[in-house]
């Protein structure tokens, strides 16, 4: 257990160390293979300081933050980047007693349905794209897809579970929280893990349980920020009072820690505490700037499809990941608004809308990224938590015009750009039908650990020490890198 | 086209990678076989296999051996054929000439015939084909799945210190198993029924079982399945191709694929189908194999060697070293010296009445306490302190709130998105709470909890008393686990037992400081906890908590098909508790009867009104008549009186809706009555329910999963307890109290709560003197375990814990040795000694500032602002989510109550104690994190609700202290921090506070410009600059940390 002396750290306070960095003194390596951590037994409980000072990487990464685009709902992989000529050579087969086990309602079971939108090749490399992202076709050459990935529970809440936290139950550590734990933070005055909610309203399924940060102290867990209204939760006064109150207060709340401090040398938890509330008082700033978009040129705005009803909302978001990024944030994660890609009925017209309100903003970021020079640096991650089946689904009666899919986790279809990607890579694949993935197929460990990968994480050798156990994202399973999505 | 599809083999949840808390596989593999040198003929014949039958008990005589591999497994008949020289096949390796060669000499010294270490014999095929303890084969059909290769390729064995395997053997065996494991013996395999029967119980016993017997057809015994139902046998003996469950399940017919989500199933594994023709093939032998429990003949997988690592070895009062000290002092002060170390003196007066305080109620001290306190010339005051926070309720919140934690309480089911609320779980509360304030013997409080429900025939009482009424909700400990299954699209065996497997983790951390998880999938690698003891402690709770046969729990809306919602409540209620629900509903049952005859008052009115406004169109001399008419129940009408009633009856007859149609002030009066009883209707307590766990008999049997994963089951086992903390040769017995329960939970708690009980005792002791002293004896409260950490005072903890239970396992009696102690009443001022001797206060040579917890501070805040209401128990407190996410408890008429009353729903945590470190229960929380961090200050200053409470707390001081600003600054003090402010600090506050009030009266000055007065009155700016003092005090280091 390695400690902080209280004269060095005393005499490093006194040489200026302020705030954040004064935090970090308390930081504790949490890697294997620490020198800090050498002297313990593998197995003992270390108590720690946490903090979100940055932290050494396992190796040298490609990227240094990540963009999550999640699809909550389960986008189509058949309708989108997986074409099927053997659905429209079998349109209208059923193949019930097959499928049975992975429908969640039986009785509206349909047959084989070919897609309703045309698919065509883009971009050097000839990627195929559904005729509903027709911005992002533009864009093919930077992203790999991998269509080959898998989840294991048909149902949204189990899926989602393991796709933002590595199992099928809640209450353990998200994706992100494992990256700002293990990297800490570039920006010590803006949350290191942001979530941006859709201002169009509602939150995906699981709600705050898709950025939880389980067992890892919640200094981890993803902080929702929003693009109207305060920000992130109390970070302005929730009561109107003359700007000079707060000022006021501050300088006596100052004053009496102090007082109190000096009764209590050494006691490096109030230094801690008082540094905490300078924090609060940078964030305020910090945040407010970076949701100041109207810093942005009208060109920009254009490009990610703000002022226009459809984009428009989708647009903030992802420009606000832009800002945030270039800020030093680690892990910032978009969700849509609700399960809107959840398209159990009318999927040719559902799907489509979803389609519209995401793809020229995605295009949008991606570019502005490139333009920037940011996506040498940044990954961006675009997937559901499953995918969906490729029989139709009936909810209302026959007519096929009002068909759409069920889930379908046994395979389904995501997306990477920027850091080291290679562009233009399509990878692995699912049968005849779309429905399984068979060939390179990619499990959610899989995906997680080729994230922190990516972010020169080994996720082996990310832990974290819970009930005497080294917990992992990735469990206990044999996990593979993907590394033919890389250059 | 189905051709061309390549249809996978299934898909099912993949529970064999939710493998929760592990850090690898096993370092060893248990096995217990002896297969002779050389293989002979055998004759089968079916005799009683224990489960993990050892041949070595159960000899055979020679020459005709057969080898029971596993009792739920192969019977494995041997036939030897010449073994090819060494090289006649040049590619292929076979086990005799290839392998066997490389594990005879790098292996045998652990894994041969007679060092079966783990259990494992390596020296011949049918010992390797059998494999590990919980009878996984350690060669499978691909690499990836063979145990051998996972544990040789993994770099686990050979183990550490030992001669890796070269390259070129490692790749041998690579080849042999990928190969197909080729051997030159050749093997028949019997199936027995216990391979057969567990995918029944997955597949089919739902609709063919206990409780639901479809077609008359059970499909859980050998014999209920060979009789059949409506339909004939399931299974003609010897004729898979006439046996009708095959012909259904080839069909795909059955399970029916439009059913497999109501009941929780999904179809058979063409490998489980392969397994059942085979069984019929060889004639549906029903074999009679026992489950595996614990005999009087030496368990062979635990040894007494295990049995000597000290927590598992019963405490015994150590020699106190002084009887200068008290004997917690003296062995502190022991430890001390050694580190070269002294105590730190004793902590100023109100340090201590202060820490005490805290301690025992989570709320600081009043006032008049602390001056009562202070001024107290005896030289027991102190003592008094202690007692008097000891007697108080909220102790009982405060040390209930800890027990809680561990259960993993909530209001809510969890994993799903609706989160249901779970009904009456706060009964379970309450009497956490109660049990601590009426000092419940810990052994008691045990056994209630565990097996409350097997203390007392309650189904058959004439009465239920209140004792047996507390045993039952008592079992809501074990009801604590997130659970989806109340959505039936979750409800299968894997999640079902997920809930089981989070119920034991429960006990095992907060009861027995063990990490029972690992064994959930494989021997604990650290303990000797062998992967049967998990399936034995599974056994116990199958009685109540069976995976095939489930009660479930709150249904989520729209996704459960299930009838009955309420089926894990009981409706036994004491009379005291029906007699209580009745007198809480009158009042607002009467309220609610008002309300009705008020409107009905209204609108006897406004029908008066109508039916006076429609007489206008008829002539006048009528009306007498008519209002006589209308008066006259129809029946007693006279001729005259039928031709008016026919003629204008309609015309004058109004229903509540068309009065609500006519007339707008009716509809207002109308709609606000309606709200206000539908409020009333919903505060109206329910009858009162059990939220309870209950054995309901006839437990399915319990097979070892295998890695885990329910699709993989191992031999059969019966209850048990973990043998490390038994002597490994006593049975364990079960005896009934309650006719229809197994008396498995009661037997175990009886255990578990046995004064010689190795952990018990030390595991809680060790908790209460973390919660006093901010360090655990045993660091890692919940593992005591070989990875856990040390004892720091080996001889105190068990002092502590022997003496505990010679004192009544009290809890009171507890609390007062430590408080009492010097230890305890160090200060916590940091002298330099300790900080470089003992600067984690390993050593206690200092009391530690601690940063109060989540509910103590909230507590705290509203205690301050005069707005804590401290009515105890019932209905938790309703929270409100705003749209941003904010989670606030709501208030009721008289304030806030204390935190521990407000709902803890899953999704919906009071963000105050998120931010301040209250973790989500997944299952439970063994300890709190301790965070220190930006949002927690952001709170504080800028929460709507806290600038309420300091607002409350201003006016409150100027009620009190009147406007003086020295006597207000004074008894602010005095409220938020137990002390009146120093010199220097009233000559600070009256500074800001004077131009605080400036800056108010500045901003009253620019409204009053453009704002009209509108009746209602702002604060003062006196009384906003106090508010904002008050605040401050809130947001203070002194309010936020104990000494």
């Amino acid at each position: 257990m390695q400690t902080t002396n209280r004269r060095t750290f005393m005499g490093s306070v006194a040489n200026g160390l302020q705030g954040a960095a004064l935090a970090s003194l308390f930081h504790q390596e949490l890697f294997s293979g620490n020198p800090l951590l050498a002297n313990e037994s593998p197995h003992q409980p270390v108590r720690r300081a946490y903090d979100l000072s940055p932290r050494q990487t396992h190796f040298k990464p490609r990227a240094k933050a990540v963009i999550q685009l999640f699809m909550q709902g389960g986008p189509s992989q058949v309708d989108l980047f997986d074409p099927k000529p053997e659905l429209d050579r079998n349109h209208g087969k059923s193949i019930l007693k097959d499928i049975a086990k992975d429908l969640s309602s039986p009785d509206a079971a349909g047959g084989l349905m070919r897609s309703p939108f045309k698919f065509a090749r883009h971009g050097q490399a000839g990627t195929y794209v559904s005729e509903l992202l027709p911005h992002l076709s533009r864009h093919v050459d930077e992203i790999a897809v991998v269509r080959s990935m898998f989840n294991t529970h048909q149902n949204h809440e189990p899926a989602l579970f393991k796709i933002q936290s590595g199992k099928l139950m809640p209450g353990l550590p998200s994706l992100g929280s494992w990256v700002t734990y293990g990297l800490g933070s570039e920006n010590q005055n803006l949350p290191a893990y942001v979530v941006l909610d859709s201002p169009e309203g509602q939150l995906p399924t699981n709600a705050g349980q898709n950025w939880q940060s389980g067992y890892l102290p919640p200094l981890y867990q993803g902080t929702r920020m929003r693009s109207k209204g305060t920000p992130i939760l109390n970070l302005k006064p929730e009561t109107d009072e003359p700007s000079d109150v707060e000022r006021l207060s501050r300088d006596l709340l100052a004053r009496l820690d102090q007082i109190h401090k000096i009764k209590r040398p050494g006691e490096l938890q109030l230094d801690a505490r008082i540094a905490s509330y300078e924090l609060a008082a940078r964030m305020q700033l910090s945040a407010s700037d970076a949701l100041d978009i109207t810093q942005e040129t009208s060109q920009t705005l254009d490009a990610y499809g703000i002022g226009e009803s459809t984009t428009d909302a989708y647009g903030r978001q992802c420009l606000l990941a832009r800002r945030l990024v270039e800020r030093g944030v680690r892990f910032v994660q978009l969700f849509t608004s609700g399960q809107q890609w959840d398209n159990h009925s009318s999927i040719g017209t559902s799907l489509p809308k979803i389609c519209q309100k995401t793809d020229l903003p995605i295009a949008g970021l991606l570019a502005d990224l490139k333009q920037r020079g940011l996506l040498d640096d940044v990954l961006v991650v675009w997937g559901g938590e499953f995918g969906r089946l490729p029989i139709a689904q009936m909810r209302q009666g026959n007519d096929l015009k009002n068909a759409g899919r069920d889930h379908g986790p046994p395979g389904f279809s995501v997306w990477f750009a920027g850091a080291g990607i290679k562009g233009g890579t399509v990878y692995g694949n699912t049968d005849e039908i779309g429905w399984n993935a068979v060939e390179d197929r990619v499990s959610v460990n899989d995906w997680h650990a080729t994230i922190l990968h990516a972010l020169g994480l080994q996720s082996e050798e990310l832990f974290f020490e819970h009930h005497g156990f080294k917990e992992k994202l990735t469990g206990v399973e044999k996990v593979r890198i993907v590394d033919e999505i890389f250059a | 086209m189905a051709e061309c599809v390549l249809f996978p083999e299934s898909f099912e949840p993949d529970w064999s990678l939710e493998i929760r808390r592990c850090v690898s596989l096993p370092a060893t593999l248990i096995s217990t076989g002896i297969l002779p040198s050389t293989a002979v003929y055998g004759t089968l014949t079916p005799f009683s296999v224990p489960s993990a039958a050892l041949t070595h008990r159960f000899p055979m005589p020679f020459p005709l051996r057969f080898f029971a591999v596993s009792g739920a497994g192969l019977v494995v008949l041997l036939l030897t054929f010449p073994i090819p020289a060494p090289g006649d096949d040049g590619t292929t390796p076979v086990f005799e000439r290839d392998i066997l060669p490389i594990l005879e000499s790098r292996c045998a010294d652990c894994h041969s015939e007679t060092a079966h270490k783990g259990g494992l014999d390596l020296s011949s095929m049918a010992g390797v084909r059998k494999g590990g303890e919980s009878g996984e084969s350690a060669v499978v059909e691909s690499l990836e799945d063979s145990m051998l290769w996972i544990m040789i390729e993994g770099g686990d064995m050979p183990p550490e210190g030992e001669t890796p395997l070269t390259e070129s053997e490692t790749e041998l065996i690579r080849k042999w198993i990928s190969g197909g494991a080729l051997s030159a013996s050749v093997e028949e395999t019997l199936v027995t029924q216990h391979e057969v029967l567990p995918f029944l119980f997955t597949r089919c016993v739902v609709c063919h079982g206990a409780r639901t017997k479809q077609a008359d057809l059970d499909l859980r015994t050998v014999e209920s399945i060979l009789k059949g139902g409506k339909s004939g046998p399931a299974i003609v003996p010897g004729k898979p191709g006439e046996s009708l469950i095959l012909k259904r399940v080839h069909a795909r017919d059955m399970p029916p694929p439009k059913e497999l989500i109501r009941a929780g199933v999904r179809p058979m594994e063409s490998s489980e189908i392969q397994l059942l023709e085979k069984w019929i093939e060889q004639g549906a032998t029903a074999y009679d194999i026992t489950p595996d429990v614990q005999t009087n003949v030496p368990d062979s997988l635990v040894s007494n060697d295990d049995r000597k690592f000290w927590a598992f070895q019963s405490p015994q009062k150590p020699q106190v070293p002084t009887s200068d000290l008290s004997p917690i002092d003296s062995f502190i002060v022991r430890k001390l010296r050694e580190h070269d170390l002294t105590p730190s003196p004793e902590a100023e007066r109100l340090t201590l009445i202060r820490r005490v305080a805290f301690d025992l109620t989570g709320l600081p001290p009043e006032w008049e306490d602390v001056q009562r306190f202070l001024t107290d010339k005896s030289t027991t005051w102190y003592e008094k302190v202690v007692d008097h926070y000891l007697k108080s309720d909220r102790y009982g919140e405060r040390w209930g709130r800890y027990w809680l934690d561990l259960a993993g309480y909530a209001d809510s089911e969890g994993k799903r998105s609706a989160d249901p609320v779970r009904q009456h779980a706060w009964r379970f509360r309450d009497y956490v709470i109660r049990s601590f304030n009426d000092n419940k013997p810990y052994d008691r409080f045990l056994l209630e909890q565990i097996a409350g429900d097997e203390m007392y025939d309650f189904e058959n009482a004439d009465t239920v008393t209140d004792e047996m009424m507390d045993a039952l909700v008592a079992t809501g400990f074990l009801r604590m686990a997130p659970d989806g299954t109340g959505s039936d699209i979750v409800d299968t065996v894997a999640e079902r037992f997920e809930v089981v497997a989070d119920e034991i983790e429960v006990l095992g951390s907060s009861v027995m400081g063990l990490t029972l998880r690992c064994a959930q999938c494989h021997s604990h690698k650290y303990d000797p906890i062998p992967h049967r003891d998990y399936y034995r402690l599974v056994s116990i709770f199958q009685g109540a908590y069976d995976v095939y046969d489930w009660l479930k729990p709150t249904s989520v809306a729209g996704q459960s098909k299930q009838e009955n919602p309420t089926r894990r409540y009981l409706a036994h209620v004491s009379g005291s508790a029906t007699k209580q629900w009745q007198e809480d509903r009158i009042p607002i049952e009467k309220q609610i009867s008002d309300a009705e005859k008020e409107i009905t008052n209204r609108e006897t009115e406004f029908r008066s009104q109508f039916i006076a406004e429609k007489l206008k169109d008829v002539p006048q001399e009528l009306h007498e008549d008519i209002l006589a008419m209308l008066q006259t129940p129809k029946k007693k009408r006279n001729d005259s009186q039928q031709q008016l009633a026919d003629k204008y009856e309609k015309l004058l007859t109004v229903d509540s809706d068309g009065l609500v149609k006519t007339y707008q002030e009716f509809k207002t009066v109308k709609a606000a009555s309606d709200k206000q009883i539908k409020t009333l209707q919903a505060t109206l307590p329910a009858q009162p329910m059990i939220r309870a766990l209950w054995d309901r008999g006839d437990p399915s049997p319990t097979w070892i999963f295998r890695r885990g994963e329910f699709t993989n089951p191992g031999d059969l086992v019966g209850p048990g307890v973990p043998s490390v903390l038994t002597d490994g040769k006593t049975p364990f017995v079960t005896t009934p109290k309650r006719p229809g329960s197994t008396g498995r939970r009661l037997a175990f708690a009886e255990w578990l709560t046995a004064p010689e009980h190795p952990l018990t005792a030390r595991v809680i002791v060790n908790r209460i003197w973390y919660h006093h002293s901010g360090r655990g004896i045993v660091e890692s409260l919940g593992n005591f375990g070989r990875t856990g950490v040390a004892p720091t005072h080996p001889e105190l903890l068990d002092w502590l814990a022997v003496s505990f239970v010679e004192n009544g396992w009290s809890f009171k009696w507890l609390h007062r040795q430590i408080m009492l102690s010097n230890t305890y009443r160090q200060s916590s001022a940091l002298r330099p000694e300790s900080e470089e001797r003992d600067p984690d206060n390993r050593w206690l040579s200092r009391m530690p500032l601690r940063r109060l917890e989540a509910e103590p501070l909230r507590d705290s805040l509203l205690a301050a602002s005069g707005e804590l209401d401290v009515t105890a128990f019932g209905k938790p407190d309703s929270v409100t989510v705003r749209n941003d996410g904010l989670v606030t408890a709501d208030r009721n008429e008289t304030g806030w109550r204390r935190t521990v009353y407000v709902q803890q729903r899953r999704k919906e945590l009071p963000s105050i104690l998120e931010t301040f470190d209250l973790p989500q229960m997944s299952p439970n929380c063994v300890t709190r994190p301790n965070s220190m961090v930006a949002s927690q200050a952001l709170h504080l200053l800028n929460n709507g609700m806290v600038r309420e409470l300091a607002m409350q707390f201003a006016q409150r001081i100027e009620t009190q202290a009147g406007q003086d600003r020295y006597r207000q600054i004074e008894q602010v003090y005095q409220d938020a921090l137990s002390r009146k402010p120093t010199a220097e600090e009233t000559q600070l506050a009256l500074e800001t506070l004077s131009q605080l009030t400036a800056e108010w009266e500045l901003r009253r000055a620019a409204e009053e410009k453009t704002l009209k007065d509108d009746g209602t009155q702002s604060p003062s700016a006196e009384t906003q600059a106090l508010a904002n003092f008050c605040h401050v005090m809130m947001n203070s280091a002194e309010f936020l940390f104990v000494d």
